[in-house]
């Protein structure tokens, strides 16, 4: 047998700076070590500022998902100042975080994951031809497609809430905005036209052929079809990943966390069964067991991380972001912290709602072959399928003649947290503020979920537990490793208190 | 002959990059096509392995491969203790690669605010900085003597984020020879030359002082909601955002987000005032006359917009 080997990989594509460190026995990942390498400090920024800074601030911890960083700031805000925003401020702020959703989804498949499958690690395969042809970056022609039809989705961010990236129109009681009949006309134009190139070109069908889709047996009878199912992009995706393996790597733990997403603004829109009035419901699931989402039940570990001592976990409205910068020592290897729901590591995202929510296509495929990075990618890849309708409904109830704003008073003291699902699943802002002015900010981000180290109990996080058993056939050239990571859209600028440390790295790698 | 460029990620969000993946007229492939760039690299869109990667670089270190143009987004970190171990590249401080990277450009160009002056990290304990400006004093992490080969200094093009056509009009006055004339900050002054509030919607309010206490109203933000657009340099009006309005126009209060004291230490959505009147007073402009003017003003606002009748 030889020797473990060692690999450090830094990986691009993501945002942000993410490396993994693997050790690989006989041409399998046998441990994983996570982390991300940049600090900014935004958390600590925070305190001291004034009561709203959280809106200007904290969306540009991400310039992918500024805008779910602004409703859960405004959503902590809302409760702090006990304001209930009207019904129209709840539709504006579904639309924009949905329409980011949208375009973040297609980008991040096709932008971000596909080119890996261009690697020419797939030479090999009678696809791979086709697979180039589509995904070879600034050349292929869905690539230049999806640049050119993504960014007309944020034009509707901007008409409702002045640009995208990084605004402030969420605020505590609603948003600024008084969009007229004329600009919402406008949004419904985007969204309408985004569908209809999202149905002829990812899809190859309408979205409610794809809905009929509710077991895996649905799903192999609609790639059988037609030919434009089998050549859709994400036709193409299905039968590529299906070739290469996709659906054999990246299982992971299998627990599953969402906070919930996108209040219905009325009794109009009537919560789903268990969803408490989102749209997006909330839950965790583990072992295939549905169990109710409580924010009290988070707690975030730093055993080994390289934060000042505590014992077991900390809930986030008293956790502290303190630095204990003490170079190389015992188990502590990472500046991450290491969220857990109810002391067990949890993936988030795209798959983690539908399993929360029960649909019956994705339960079906976690049945037959437990998560896996193609499971991970279809469910992100398909969710506009959900989004895109809900987005028109929202639209057109808009009431140009209703408030969009319900003044909150001044907001002086108080503790509130806003929870929301970005793109890459669960987001949480808790916030304390004393005499006007921020005295807390905590932020957990999906990335912080995913891209967690080893807790308190040495359990690994969810990429690193991911990684273990991924074959690696090329040292020089690890693209499996790249497509579980991938599948978790890791967005490493959003890892806000992460810290890296090069001599960690440095001590017992093989450059490759 | 193309123009080799290579974007290099600081500590930034993204949002520039995201910014420039939503331009139009050219798109972000249009462009590269139309300016003939040879991409050698961007973090987001690149392709080539972590080996390929560390090949480029060593190639454009050792003059192997020559650089054009070299982008960067997001500030340079350069903590704790001056290390550059808050942002790693391969184990080592990216800091030192800024150095080496910018020493072998014909241009370099600091995209957004944190690139720039260091924007919101150049606050934080990460000791942040611009390339060639903290905040607003001259010098950064290269130094107020740096010139690239061309002979120029790092050109700046702030913003949180960069406006695409900002981007895209400052990388095609440099590939093809167009003088860019640079303001006190090294931006070019096509676009830095204007105010936000420029084009702004609510101008009619602003002119008459009808002034907002709240949000969600159609009146003037700039004496009571904190709005820098008066103040702060940027064509966020004359251009508009993904083609469509500003934050201003929708009754977002500017963030002075272009300029090098970004962020501000005051709150935001608040103007501090003496007598009802900002504090910050728009360039060139004398306290005596502008609260004399001001006052008239407010006597000849219309019923029309006291009454907010007038649409933004």
């Amino acid at each position: 047998m030889a020797p473990p080997k060692k690999l450090n990989v830094p990986l691009n594509r993501v945002e942000g700076d993410l490396e993994i460190r693997v050790e690989i026995e006989d041409g399998m990942v046998t441990d994983a070590w996570c982390s991300g390498t940049m600090f900014r400090g935004f958390e600590r920024i925070l305190v001291g500022r004034g009561a709203l800074d959280g809106l200007v601030i904290t969306p540009r911890i991400c310039g992918i998902c500024g805008t779910c960083h602004l409703t859960a700031a405004s959503r902590a805000l809302d409760m702090i100042a006990d304001v209930t925003p009207p019904p129209n401020a709840t539709r504006v702020r579904n639309v924009a975080l949905m329409s980011e959703h949208i375009q973040s989804d297609v980008r991040q498949t096709f932008l971000m994951f596909a080119p890996d499958l261009a690697n020419p690690a797939y030479e090999g395969c009678d696809l791979y031809p086709e697979i180039r042809r589509r995904y070879e970056p600034f050349k292929g022609e869905t690539v230049l497609e999806v640049i050119r039809e993504t960014k007309k989705v944020p034009e509707v961010i901007a008409i409702l809430g002045g640009q995208w990236p990084h605004s402030s129109y969420m605020v505590p009681g609603g948003v600024v905005s008084l969009p007229t009949n004329g600009d919402i006309t406008s949004c419904q134009f985007i969204i309408e036209r985004y569908r209809r190139w999202y149905e002829k070109r990812i899809l190859g069908c309408s979205l409610d052929r794809w809905r009929r889709i509710r077991t895996a047996a649905d799903l192999d009878a609609w790639l059988e079809e037609r030919d434009e199912h089998r050549q859709s992009d994400l036709g193409l995706l299905i039968r590529f990943s299906r070739t290469v393996g996709l659906t054999k790597i990246g299982r992971g733990h299998a627990n599953f966390v969402s906070y919930g997403a996108l209040d219905t603004p009325d009794e109009r829109q009537p919560a789903k069964p268990g969803s408490d009035g989102f749209f997006i419901p909330a839950g965790f699931v583990r072992g295939g067991v549905p169990h109710p989402f409580d924010q009290q039940r988070i707690a975030e570990h730093v055993a080994h991380s390289w934060f000042e001592d505590y014992d077991g976990g900390r809930h986030p409205a008293a956790g502290e972001t303190t630095p204990y910068a003490t170079g190389d020592e015992g188990r502590k290897y990472s500046w991450a912290k290491a969220p857990r729901f109810d002391g067990l590591p949890a993936e988030t995202g795209p798959l983690a709602e539908k399993i929360v929510e029960g649909d019956p296509l994705f339960t079906d495929l976690l049945e037959q072959a437990g998560p896996n990075a193609f499971l991970r990618q279809l469910a992100r890849a398909v969710r506009p399928v959900s989004l895109i309708p809900q987005i028109i409904t929202w639209l057109s109830e808009i009431d140009v003649n209703e408030p969009f704003y319900a003044t909150p008073g001044e907001i002086a003291a108080g503790e509130g947290y806003g929870l929301t699902q970005a793109a890459r699943g669960a987001l949480g802002h808790w916030v304390r503020i004393v005499d006007g002015r921020i005295a807390h900010y905590q932020i957990i981000t999906p990335t912080a979920w995913h891209a967690s180290p080893r807790d308190s109990a040495g359990i690994r996080g969810p990429i690193e537990e991911a990684l273990i058993g991924t074959p690696v056939r090329d040292a020089d050239n690890p693209i499996e490793l790249g497509h579980v990571i991938r599948s978790f859209d890791p967005c490493l600028v959003c890892t806000v208190h992460t810290v890296g440390r090069g001599q960690l790295f440095g001590r017992s790698t093989l450059d490759v | 002959m193309s123009t080799t460029l290579y974007w290099l990620q600081c500590g930034g969000c993204g949002g520039d990059s995201m910014s420039l993946l939503g331009s139009e007229s050219p798109d972000l492939v249009e462009l590269v096509e139309l300016l003939n760039l040879d991409v050698l690299w961007h973090p987001s869109l690149s392709n080539g392995t972590p080996a390929e990667h560390r090949r480029l670089v060593e190639a454009i270190l050792n003059g192997g491969q020559e650089l054009d143009v070299l982008c960067v987004e997001g500030a340079v970190i350069r903590g704790p203790g001056g290390t550059g171990m808050y942002d790693l590249w391969d184990g080592r401080p990216k800091k030192n690669l800024t150095a080496r990277l910018a020493a072998r450009a014909r241009f370099v160009v600091a995209v957004g605010t944190c690139a720039s002056f260091g924007g919101i990290p150049g606050i934080g304990e990460g000791e942040a900085t611009g390339l060639q400006f903290h905040r607003e004093t001259p010098g950064g992490f290269l130094g107020r003597e740096f010139r690239s080969r061309a002979q120029l200094p790092v050109v700046n093009l702030p913003g949180c984020p960069c406006h695409c056509s900002v981007l895209a009009g400052s990388l095609s006055a440099l590939v093809r020879g167009r003088r860019l004339v640079l303001n006190q900050y090294n931006a070019p002054v096509e676009w830095y030359g204007l105010f936000v509030h420029q084009g702004c919607v609510r101008n009619e309010y602003h002119e008459y002082r009808v002034e907002e206490h709240e949000f969600g109203e159609k009146g003037c933000l700039f004496f009571h909601l904190g709005c820098r657009g008066p103040l702060a340099h940027g064509p966020c009006n004359k251009l508009l955002w993904n083609r469509r309005s500003s934050k201003t126009r929708v009754g977002v209060p500017c963030a002075g987000c272009t300029m090098p004291d970004f962020p501000h230490e005051y709150p935001f959505f608040v103007t501090p005032n003496i007598a009802d009147i900002p504090l910050d007073l728009p360039e060139g402009v004398d306290r005596a006359h502008y609260l004399a003017y001001k006052g008239m003003a407010a006597a000849a606002a219309p019923e029309r917009l006291r009454q907010r009748k007038t649409f933004v």
